[in-house]
C-alpha cells in the first residue's frame, strides 16, 4: 500500500467546503468516479479493476490540478490502464463506446472514422501521462481480499441464522466498492478500510459480535494490530459522506 | 422490505433510528405501513443496560443511524438479499483456495465460559464434530470433541466438550461381535451430531451418515487420521504455541491468501454476485443499467453498421466490376462482423458471378441461417443451387443434381426454373434408366441364351448320338463307308486323346497335334483360339482368346459355377428325351455359342477326375454315375459302353492333362514352347472333352467334322496322330489298357478296336516307364 498520509489528497477533510458541504472538486472527482464505475459494469469489468481504476484516477488528481485535464478523459485512460493492471484486458473501442453511450444517453454508436481513431489516441496518450504522473507505480492494495477473510471469520464466530438474516457481506461489498468514489483508498490502510466497512455493514443491521463485551481484544483490532477506533470512525464518516454527495448529486 | 431485518436495526439502535427513519423516509409507502408497526416491539422493554452503554457511543452512532434511514431502502430490500447460493464447505481443504484461519474467538481471547455457551446455542443438528475417543461403555463411547467439521468454524479443543455415541449409532463393521470393539481410547473419530441437549450442555453424535444433511452425505463418518483434521483447527494448534502470532501475519503467510482467485472464490463462498455488484449508490444501481449500454451490445450494433459500410463500398465496387476490390470490402465484412447476413448475401452473388457456385451456395445458406427472411439470399440461393445442378447434370451427377433442385424447391416452391429443371432431369433419369435397363436386359439375354446354348448344344449331342446309335446297329457289320467313317472317328478321337499325353516330351508334336486337332474344330467351329504366336495364322475371336488366357485366374471362379452346372445338365438332360431334330449344319454355331461352356465342363471334370484319382479305374464308371446325378442317368439312357469309355479315357486323360498343366503353369520354362502353347493343350483338352464326354454320343459329328477334312485334304493328318500314339505311351499305361479292354467288350466297330488295340500296345511298350 502506498504511504500516504491522511488528509494530503483525495479529498477527505479538504473536499469540505468551509460550510461542511463537500467542494466542488469533490463533487466533480464524485461524478467521475461514478462515471468510472458505471462504465466498469457495463464493460463487464470485475470490483478490483475498477476499484484499481479509481485509485488511479484519485492518485492522478491527487497530482494535478484539475483544470490541467479533462478528468473523464483521465478516467477513460484510468479504465484502460486498470484493465491492463489487473490483467482483465479492455479494448479501448469499447471503452470508447461506454463512453460515448454515457455522455449521449440513446445515441448510435460512433462511427469508426478518423474522430473515432483521434479518440482512441487520446486515450492512448493520456494513458502514457498518467503512468508518468504516477511514476508507474499503478499496483494497488485493495481492502477487497482483506474484507473477504473478515467476513468469513466473522461469520464463523456469528450464530448461523442471524448471519443469514443479515445480508453483511453484501452490504460490506458494496460499501467498499462505493467507497472509491472517494479518496479513502488514498488516505487509509487496505485492512483499516475492510474493519471500518465491515463495522459499518454490522452496525448497519444492528449485528453484534458475541461476547465482545467479554473478549479481550475487540474483534476489530483482531483483523488489524495497529487499528484504533478512531480511524475506523474516521473512515466511517467519510464513507457516509461520500453517501451525502450522491443523494445531493442526482 | 424485510422487517425482521429492520426490526433487528431498530432494536440495536434505538428509537433515535426510528426517528430518523420516519423522517427520511416518509415519502416511501412501504415504509410508512411498516413503520408503523414497527414502533410497538421497538418501544417495549428497552433495556436499561443496554441503553446505557450505547450512550456512550451516541455520537459517532447518529451518524450511522443518519445512513441507515437514509439507505434503508436499500438495506432492508429483500432483493438486497442474494439469493446465490453459498458454495459447498465440503473437501475446502484439500486445496488452500483461501486463506483459512484459527477461529476468531482465539484472537480475541474470549472466555471458555461464553465459547461454550456460544458452542452450545450454535451447534446444530447435522454438523459434523471432530472428537478423540474418551472412555469406552458398553452401551456405546464417549468423545471429547477437538474441532467442529462442517457448519461454524469454532475453537472447542479447551471447552471439554462431551459427546456420547451410543451404541446404536455405531454401525458394525463386521458381522460378529460387538462394533466398538473397533475403537479404541484416544482414536479421532468424525461423527455427526444427532442429539443437542442444549439446557444440559449434552450432545449425541452418530456415525452412520444418515445423520448428516444431504450436501454433506458425501463425508465418511468413523475414524479418521490426524492427518484430516481441519487446516482451521491445526492453524488454531499451531496459534495456541504461539500465541504472539497475529491474525494479519497467518493471513499474509498463508499461501492461500495470495491466490489470484482468492477474491471470487470468497466471492462464491459468501455469496455475493460480482456480475451483478451491489452498490448503495442511487445513481449506481446496475439493475438500472440498460442491456443496450453495455459494452458487448454496443460493439455489436457498432460491427454491423461498420460492416454494413464496406458492404456498401463493395457493392459499388462490383457495380462497376472491380471485383477483386469487391471481394476484399466482403472480407473485411465479414472479418468484422462474422454473421452479417448483407456481407454474406453480396460475397456469394459475387462467388455466383465468378462461378464458384459451393462457396455462392455456402454464404447464401449461412445468410439464411442468421437471418431466414432474406429475401434475397432465398432467391440467389434458389438461382444459384439451379446452376449447380445444371453443372452437376453435366457431369453426369444426376442424383446430386437432383438434390440441388429439390433443395431449391423445398426454399421456394414457386420458383419455375427449379420445377422445370428437376422434371427435366426427372425425364432424362428415366430415360437413361431405361436405356440401362435394356442393356442389362440384352446381357441377360445374352447370357441365357449362352446357357440355352449350352443346353441346346448337349440336346443335339444327344441326338446326334441316337442317330449315330442307329446307324451303327444298321451298319455294323454291313456298311463299310460307315465302319470307315467310324474309323477316322475313332482314329481321330485316339489319336487327339494321345497327343494330348504327349505334352510332356515332344512339346512341338504336341502343340501340332493340338493345333491340328484345333484345325477342326477351328473349321467346323469359330471359338478355337489363335495365342498370339507368329507362326499361327487361323483366324481366331478375339474375345474367346481373351477368355482363355483369363482362364486360369477364372479357375476358381469355374469351380464355383460347377455347383450350377448339375441342374443344367438336368435341364439338359430333360430336354435330352423329347426327340429333336438337328440339322448337321448347326453344330459349328453350336461350337461358337459355347465358347465359355467347355471351361466350365472341363472344370467340372478336372476335380471329378482329381478326386477320382485314386480311384481303381473299373470301379469309375460306378464311380462316375454316382459322383454325377445327371450324367448317371444320362448313362443309362444311351447305354453306350463306348461313351463310357470314352468318359474314362477323358477322366485319365485330364488327370493326366492336370499334371501337365500343373508342371506347366510355375515355369514353362522348361518346356520350348510359351505358356501359349500350354493353352493350346487346355484347349485341346477341352475339346477333346468335348468330343468324348459329349461326344462319344457324337460321333456323327466327328464323321462329319473327317469327312470335312477329308475334303480339306488334312486328312493325312490323321496318319501323324496314329504315328504319335506309337512313338508315345500315355501315363496311364495299364490302367487305360484296361479301360480300353473293358471297353472293347462291348460291340465296338472293329476299326475303333483295332485302334484302342493299338494304344494298349503302346501303353504296354511305355508302361514301365516311370512317370515324368
Amino acid at each position: 500500500m502506498e504511504a500516504v498520509g491522511p488528509g494530503t489528497c483525495g479529498g477527505g477533510d479538504a473536499a469540505l467546503g468551509a460550510e461542511g458541504r463537500p467542494a466542488p472538486e469533490a463533487r466533480v472527482h464524485f461524478r467521475v468516479t461514478r462515471f468510472i464505475m458505471e462504465a466498469g459494469v457495463k464493460l463487464g469489468m470485475r470490483s478490483i479493476p475498477i476499484a484499481t481504476a479509481c485509485a488511479i484516477y484519485h492518485k492522478f488528481f491527487c497530482e494535478i490540478d484539475l483544470d490541467a485535464y479533462d478528468p473523464y478523459l483521465v478516467a477513460m485512460s484510468s479504465l484502460y490502464l486498470a484493465g491492463k493492471v489487473e490483467e482483465q484486458r479492455l479494448r479501448t473501442r469499447d471503452i470508447i463506446n461506454v463512453s460515448n453511450r454515457y455522455f449521449h444517453p440513446d445515441s448510435e454508436p460512433l462511427e469508426l472514422d478518423s474522430r473515432f481513431w483521434e479518440l482512441r489516441d487520446s486515450i492512448v496518450q493520456c494513458e502514457l501521462l498518467v503512468l508518468r504522473v504516477l511514476r508507474f507505480q499503478v499496483s494497488f492494495q485493495h481492502p477487497h481480499k482483506y474484507l473477504l477473510h473478515y467476513l468469513l471469520s466473522v461469520k464463523n464466530w456469528l450464530n448461523r441464522y442471524s448471519w443469514q438474516r443479515s445480508p453483511v457481506s453484501i452490504t460490506a461489498w458494496a460499501l467498499l466498492r462505493d467507497s472509491y468514489h472517494g479518496g479513502l483508498c488514498l488516505r487509509f490502510q487496505a485492512q483499516h478500510i475492510a474493519v471500518a466497512v465491515l463495522h459499518l455493514a454490522l452496525q448497519a443491521y444492528g449485528v453484534e459480535v458475541p461476547a465482545e463485551a467479554e473478549a479481550e481484544k475487540p474483534w476489530w483490532q483482531v483483523f488489524s494490530e495497529d487499528l484504533t477506533k478512531p480511524i475506523i470512525d474516521n473512515i466511517v464518516s467519510d464513507l457516509i459522506q461520500i453517501y451525502t454527495m450522491d443523494t445531493e448529486i442526482p | 422490505m424485510d422487517r425482521d431485518l429492520m426490526r433487528q436495526s431498530l432494536n440495536f439502535h434505538g428509537p433515535s433510528l426510528l426517528s430518523l427513519l420516519r423522517s427520511e423516509q416518509q415519502d416511501n409507502p412501504h415504509f410508512r405501513s411498516l413503520l408503523g408497526s414497527v414502533v410497538e416491539p421497538a418501544r417495549g422493554p428497552p433495556p436499561q443496560q443496554q441503553l446505557q452503554g450505547r450512550k456512550e457511543k451516541k455520537v459517532e452512532n447518529i451518524e450511522i443511524q443518519k445512513f441507515i434511514s437514509k439507505k434503508a431502502d436499500l438495506l432492508f430490500a429483500v432483493s438486497w438479499k442474494s439469493d446465490a447460493p453459498t458454495t459447498s464447505e465440503v473437501n475446502e481443504d484439500d486445496e488452500e483456495r483461501y486463506a483459512v484461519m484459527p477461529p476468531l474467538e482465539q484472537f480475541m481471547e474470549i472466555p471458555s465460559m461464553d465459547r461454550r455457551e456460544l458452542f452450545f446455542r450454535d451447534i446444530e443438528r447435522g454438523d459434523i464434530v471432530i472428537g478423540r475417543i474418551s472412555s469406552i461403555r458398553e452401551f456405546g463411547f464417549f468423545m471429547v470433541l477437538i474441532c467442529l467439521g462442517s457448519g461454524v468454524m469454532r475453537d472447542i479443543s479447551h471447552l471439554e466438550i462431551t459427546a456420547l455415541c451410543p451404541l446404536r449409532d455405531v454401525p458394525s463393521l463386521s458381522n460378529h461381535g460387538d462394533p466398538l470393539s473397533y475403537y479404541q481410547t484416544g482414536d479421532l473419530v468424525r461423527a455427526g451430531i444427532k442429539d443437542i441437549d442444549r439446557y444440559h450442555e449434552k450432545l449425541a453424535v452418530s456415525l452412520y451418515s444418515s445423520s448428516l444433511p444431504p450436501h454433506l452425505s458425501g463425508i465418511k463418518l468413523g475414524v479418521i487420521s490426524s492427518e484430516e483434521l481441519p487446516l482451521y483447527y491445526r492453524r488454531s494448534v499451531e496459534l495456541n504455541s504461539n500465541s504472539s502470532e497475529s491474525y494479519e501475519n497467518i493471513m499474509q503467510s498463508s499461501l492461500g491468501f495470495v491466490n489470484p482467485g482468492v477474491v471470487e472464490f470468497l466471492l462464491g463462498k459468501l455469496g455475493i454476485d460480482e456480475s451483478n455488484p451491489p452498490s448503495l449508490m442511487r445513481g449506481l444501481q446496475s439493475k438500472n443499467f440498460s442491456e443496450d449500454d453495455f459494452a458487448s451490445a454496443l460493439r455489436k450494433k457498432q460491427s454491423a453498421s461498420w460492416a454494413l459500410k464496406c458492404v456498401k463500398i463493395g457493392v459499388d465496387y462490383f457495380k462497376v466490376g472491380r471485383h477483386v476490390d469487391a471481394m476484399n470490402e466482403y472480407n473485411k465484412a465479414l472479418e468484422i462482423d462474422k454473421q452479417n447476413v448483407e456481407a454474406l448475401v453480396a460475397r456469394g452473388a459475387l462467388y455466383a458471378t465468378k462461378g464458384s457456385l459451393n462457396k455462392a451456395i455456402e454464404d447464401f445458406e449461412l445468410a439464411l441461417e442468421n437471418c431466414p427472411t432474406h429475401r434475397n439470399a432465398r432467391k440467389y440461393l434458389c438461382q444459384t443451387l439451379v446452376e449447380r445442378g445444371g453443372q452437376l447434370e453435366e457431369e453426369e451427377k444426376f442424383l446430386n443434381a437432383e438434390s440441388y433442385y429439390k433443395k431449391a424447391l423445398a426454399l421456394d416452391e414457386t420458383f419455375k426454373d427449379a420445377e422445370d429443371a428437376l422434371q427435366k432431369l426427372h425425364k432424362y433419369m428415366q430415360k437413361s434408366l431405361e436405356l440401362r435397363e435394356k442393356q442389362a436386359e440384352k446381357e441377360e439375354k445374352q447370357k441365357t441364351r449362352k446357357i440355352e446354348t449350352s443346353a441346346e448344344k448337349l440336346r443335339k449331342l444327344l441326338k446326334e448320338e441316337k442317330r449315330l446309335k442307329k446307324k451303327r446297329r444298321k451298319s455294323t457289320s454291313s456298311s463299310s463307308s460307315v465302319s470307315s467313317a467310324d474309323e477316322s472317328v475313332s482314329s481321330s478321337s485316339s489319336s487327339s486323346s494321345s497327343g494330348h499325353k504327349r505334352h510332356k516330351k515332344h512339346k512341338r508334336n504336341r502343340s501340332e497335334s493340338s493345333r491340328s486337332s484345333k484345325r477342326h474344330s477351328a473349321k467346323a467351329s469359330s471359338n478355337q483360339v489363335d495365342q498370339n504366336k507368329k507362326d499361327e495364322c487361323f483366324p481366331v475371336p478375339a474375345n474367346t482368346s481373351a477368355s482363355f488366357l483369363n482362364q486360369k485366374q477364372e479357375v476358381e471362379k469355374l469351380l464355383e459355377k460347377q455347383d450350377r452346372l448339375p441342374y443344367q445338365k438336368k435341364q439338359v438332360k430333360e430336354k435330352d428325351r423329347c426327340p429333336l431334330s438337328s440339322s448337321s449344319v448347326e453344330i459349328p454355331d453350336d461350337f461358337g455359342g459355347r465358347s465359355e461352356d467347355p471351361r466350365d465342363f472341363y472344370n467340372s471334370y478336372k476335380t471329378q477326375t482329381g478326386s477320382s484319382k485314386t480311384e481303381k479305374p473299373h470301379k469309375s464308371e460306378r464311380h462316375f454315375s454316382s459322383r454325377r446325378d445327371s450324367s448317371d442317368s444320362f448313362y443309362r439312357n444311351s447305354e453306350d459302353k463306348i461313351k463310357i469309355y470314352g468318359y474314362r479315357r477323358f477322366e485319365k486323360d485330364t488327370e493326366g492333362r492336370k499334371e501337365h498343366y500343373r508342371r506347366w503353369e510355375p515355369g514353362s520354362m522348361r518346356y520350348s514352347t510359351s505358356p501359349a502353347s500350354s493353352d493350346y493343350s487346355w484347349k485341346s483338352v477341352e475339346k477333346y472333352k468335348k468330343y468324348t464326354y459329349s461326344g462319344s454320343r457324337d460321333f456323327s459329328r466327328h464323321e462329319q467334322r473327317y469327312q470335312l477334312n477329308k475334303n480339306q485334304g488334312e486328312y493325312e493328318r490323321e496318319g501323324n496322330y496314329e504315328e504319335d500314339i506309337k512313338t508315345e505311351v500315355p501315363e496311364e499305361g495299364l490302367s487305360s489298357k484296361e479301360h480300353s479292354e473293358s471297353g472293347v467288350k462291348k460291340n465296338l466297330p472293329q476299326n475303333l478296336l483295332n485302334i484302342f488295340n493299338q494304344i494298349a500296345a503302346f501303353e504296354k511298350e511305355k508302361g514301365n516307364k516311370p512317370k515324368n
